[in-house]
Protein backbone atom coordinates (compact mmCIF):
# COMPACT_ATOMS: atom_id res chain seq x y z
CA UNK A 1 0.00 0.00 0.00
CA UNK A 2 1.38 3.38 -0.96
CA UNK A 3 -0.15 6.78 -1.63
CA UNK A 4 0.22 8.40 -5.05
CA UNK A 5 2.01 11.37 -3.48
CA UNK A 6 4.67 9.08 -2.01
CA UNK A 7 5.34 7.54 -5.42
CA UNK A 8 5.63 11.01 -6.95
CA UNK A 9 8.01 12.07 -4.17
CA UNK A 10 10.19 9.00 -4.70
CA UNK A 11 10.40 9.70 -8.43
CA UNK A 12 11.07 13.41 -7.95
CA UNK A 13 13.93 12.59 -5.56
CA UNK A 14 15.76 11.11 -8.55
CA UNK A 15 14.14 13.09 -11.36
CA UNK A 16 13.42 16.56 -9.97
CA UNK A 17 11.73 17.85 -13.15
CA UNK A 18 9.52 14.80 -13.54
CA UNK A 19 5.80 15.18 -14.19
CA UNK A 20 4.14 12.01 -12.92
CA UNK A 21 0.68 10.51 -13.55
CA UNK A 22 -0.44 7.52 -11.50
CA UNK A 23 -3.37 5.17 -12.02
CA UNK A 24 -4.07 2.67 -9.26
CA UNK A 25 -5.44 -0.51 -10.79
CA UNK A 26 -5.10 -2.63 -7.71
CA UNK A 27 -8.02 -4.87 -7.01
CA UNK A 28 -9.56 -5.02 -3.54
CA UNK A 29 -8.16 -1.63 -2.66
CA UNK A 30 -4.66 -2.95 -1.93
CA UNK A 31 -3.15 0.14 -3.59
CA UNK A 32 -0.06 -1.74 -4.81
CA UNK A 33 -0.59 -2.14 -8.59
CA UNK A 34 0.01 1.04 -10.56
CA UNK A 35 0.34 2.49 -14.04
CA UNK A 36 3.01 5.15 -13.73
CA UNK A 37 3.64 7.67 -16.53
CA UNK A 38 6.70 9.88 -16.12
CA UNK A 39 7.69 12.87 -18.25
CA UNK A 40 11.21 14.21 -17.81
CA UNK A 41 14.01 15.89 -19.72
CA UNK A 42 16.38 13.40 -18.12
CA UNK A 43 15.08 10.74 -20.53
CA UNK A 44 16.13 12.66 -23.62
CA UNK A 45 18.43 10.65 -25.87
CA UNK A 46 18.20 7.49 -23.73
CA UNK A 47 16.91 4.12 -24.95
CA UNK A 48 13.45 3.30 -23.62
CA UNK A 49 14.75 0.44 -21.48
CA UNK A 50 17.16 2.81 -19.70
CA UNK A 51 14.39 5.35 -19.17
CA UNK A 52 12.40 2.63 -17.40
CA UNK A 53 15.47 1.59 -15.39
CA UNK A 54 15.70 5.18 -14.12
CA UNK A 55 12.11 5.02 -12.88
CA UNK A 56 12.62 1.57 -11.34
CA UNK A 57 15.73 2.86 -9.56
CA UNK A 58 13.69 5.77 -8.19
CA UNK A 59 10.93 3.53 -6.80
CA UNK A 60 13.28 0.65 -5.96
CA UNK A 61 12.80 0.87 -2.19
CA UNK A 62 9.00 0.68 -2.55
CA UNK A 63 9.32 -2.29 -4.91
CA UNK A 64 11.69 -4.13 -2.56
CA UNK A 65 9.53 -3.72 0.51
CA UNK A 66 6.33 -4.54 -1.35
CA UNK A 67 4.55 -1.19 -1.03
CA UNK A 68 4.47 -1.38 -4.82
CA UNK A 69 3.73 -4.92 -6.02
CA UNK A 70 3.53 -4.25 -9.73
CA UNK A 71 4.10 -1.23 -11.93
CA UNK A 72 3.33 -0.68 -15.58
CA UNK A 73 5.64 2.11 -16.72
CA UNK A 74 5.36 4.66 -19.49
CA UNK A 75 8.12 7.21 -19.95
CA UNK A 76 8.11 10.28 -22.19
CA UNK A 77 11.28 12.24 -22.90
CA UNK A 78 10.73 15.97 -22.82
CA UNK A 79 13.00 18.33 -24.69
CA UNK B 1 25.37 -14.43 -7.15
CA UNK B 2 26.68 -18.00 -7.24
CA UNK B 3 28.65 -18.99 -10.34
CA UNK B 4 26.31 -21.99 -10.79
CA UNK B 5 23.29 -19.69 -10.97
CA UNK B 6 25.02 -17.39 -13.43
CA UNK B 7 25.92 -20.36 -15.64
CA UNK B 8 22.41 -21.78 -15.40
CA UNK B 9 20.94 -18.47 -16.53
CA UNK B 10 23.48 -18.05 -19.32
CA UNK B 11 22.65 -21.53 -20.63
CA UNK B 12 18.92 -20.86 -20.51
CA UNK B 13 19.26 -17.53 -22.28
CA UNK B 14 21.45 -19.09 -24.96
CA UNK B 15 19.12 -22.06 -25.41
CA UNK B 16 15.99 -20.08 -26.34
CA UNK B 17 15.62 -17.40 -29.01
CA UNK B 18 12.73 -15.91 -27.03
CA UNK B 19 12.89 -16.52 -23.29
CA UNK B 20 10.51 -15.17 -20.67
CA UNK B 21 11.37 -15.48 -16.98
CA UNK B 22 8.04 -15.10 -15.27
CA UNK B 23 5.77 -16.03 -12.42
CA UNK B 24 4.21 -19.37 -13.27
CA UNK B 25 4.42 -21.35 -16.49
CA UNK B 26 2.95 -21.05 -19.96
CA UNK B 27 0.26 -23.53 -18.99
CA UNK B 28 -0.32 -21.95 -15.56
CA UNK B 29 0.77 -18.31 -15.42
CA UNK B 30 0.45 -16.96 -11.89
CA UNK B 31 0.74 -13.23 -12.54
CA UNK B 32 -1.13 -10.88 -14.81
CA UNK B 33 2.04 -9.53 -16.42
CA UNK B 34 3.36 -13.02 -17.15
CA UNK B 35 0.03 -13.93 -18.80
CA UNK B 36 0.11 -10.66 -20.75
CA UNK B 37 3.65 -11.44 -21.97
CA UNK B 38 2.59 -14.93 -23.08
CA UNK B 39 -0.37 -13.49 -24.99
CA UNK B 40 1.91 -10.83 -26.43
CA UNK B 41 4.26 -13.41 -27.96
CA UNK B 42 1.36 -15.61 -29.07
CA UNK B 43 0.53 -12.78 -31.48
CA UNK B 44 3.83 -13.19 -33.33
CA UNK B 45 3.74 -16.90 -34.18
CA UNK B 46 7.30 -17.71 -33.12
CA UNK B 47 8.17 -20.32 -30.49
CA UNK B 48 9.06 -18.99 -27.04
CA UNK B 49 9.95 -20.45 -23.66
CA UNK B 50 8.60 -19.41 -20.24
CA UNK B 51 10.69 -20.28 -17.20
CA UNK B 52 8.98 -19.99 -13.83
CA UNK B 53 11.13 -18.07 -11.34
CA UNK B 54 8.37 -17.20 -8.88
CA UNK B 55 9.52 -19.30 -5.95
CA UNK B 56 13.28 -19.17 -6.62
CA UNK B 57 14.44 -16.04 -4.83
CA UNK B 58 18.20 -16.59 -5.34
CA UNK B 59 17.61 -16.90 -9.09
CA UNK B 60 15.32 -13.87 -9.13
CA UNK B 61 17.98 -11.82 -7.36
CA UNK B 62 20.66 -13.06 -9.76
CA UNK B 63 18.47 -12.17 -12.72
CA UNK B 64 17.77 -8.70 -11.32
CA UNK B 65 21.47 -8.16 -10.73
CA UNK B 66 22.41 -9.35 -14.24
CA UNK B 67 19.78 -7.25 -16.01
CA UNK B 68 19.64 -4.22 -13.65
CA UNK B 69 15.86 -4.72 -13.78
CA UNK B 70 13.98 -5.40 -10.55
CA UNK B 71 10.78 -7.04 -11.74
CA UNK B 72 9.40 -10.14 -13.43
CA UNK B 73 8.63 -10.89 -16.21
CA UNK B 74 12.03 -10.48 -17.85
CA UNK B 75 12.31 -11.07 -21.60
CA UNK B 76 15.41 -12.08 -23.55
CA UNK B 77 15.45 -12.20 -27.35
CA UNK B 78 18.44 -13.79 -29.08
CA UNK B 79 20.46 -13.48 -25.89
CA UNK B 80 19.69 -9.78 -25.38
CA UNK B 81 17.59 -8.44 -22.51
CA UNK B 82 14.53 -6.37 -23.52
CA UNK B 83 12.77 -5.71 -20.20
CA UNK B 84 9.07 -6.55 -20.51
CA UNK B 85 6.04 -5.65 -22.61
CA UNK B 86 6.34 -2.02 -21.51
CA UNK B 87 9.44 -1.99 -23.76
CA UNK B 88 8.31 -4.56 -26.34
CA UNK B 89 4.88 -3.08 -27.08
CA UNK B 90 6.27 0.19 -28.50
CA UNK B 91 8.79 -1.91 -30.48
CA UNK B 92 5.89 -3.99 -31.84
CA UNK B 93 3.98 -0.86 -32.87
CA UNK B 94 6.99 0.64 -34.64
CA UNK B 95 7.61 -2.62 -36.51
CA UNK B 96 11.06 -2.90 -34.93
CA UNK B 97 10.14 -6.11 -33.11
CA UNK B 98 8.85 -7.91 -36.20
CA UNK B 99 12.16 -7.14 -37.95
CA UNK B 100 14.16 -8.32 -34.91
CA UNK B 101 12.19 -11.57 -34.68
CA UNK B 102 12.46 -12.27 -38.39
CA UNK B 103 16.22 -11.70 -38.22
CA UNK B 104 16.47 -13.87 -35.07
CA UNK B 105 14.54 -16.82 -36.50
CA UNK B 106 15.43 -16.38 -40.16
CA UNK B 107 11.83 -16.66 -41.35
CA UNK B 108 8.68 -14.61 -41.38
CA UNK B 109 6.06 -15.92 -38.96
CA UNK B 110 3.32 -18.14 -40.22
CA UNK B 111 0.54 -15.59 -40.52
CA UNK B 112 -1.82 -17.86 -38.62
CA UNK B 113 -4.01 -16.15 -36.07
CA UNK B 114 -3.64 -17.80 -32.63
CA UNK B 115 -7.07 -18.19 -31.08
CA UNK B 116 -7.07 -18.09 -27.28
CA UNK B 117 -9.74 -20.57 -26.21
CA UNK B 118 -10.30 -19.34 -22.70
Amino acid sequence: MIEDASIVALIRDSLPDARVEIVDWSSFGTRDHFNITVRSRAFAGKPLIDQHRMVYDAIGAALKDGRIHAAQLKTIAED
Amino acid sequence: MSPELKTEIEHEVAAHKILVYGKGTKAAPRCGFTLETIEFFNRFGYPFEVIDALDNMPKREALSELTKWPTLPKVFINGTFYGDTDILEPMAQSGELAKLLEATFGYAPADKQTINLR
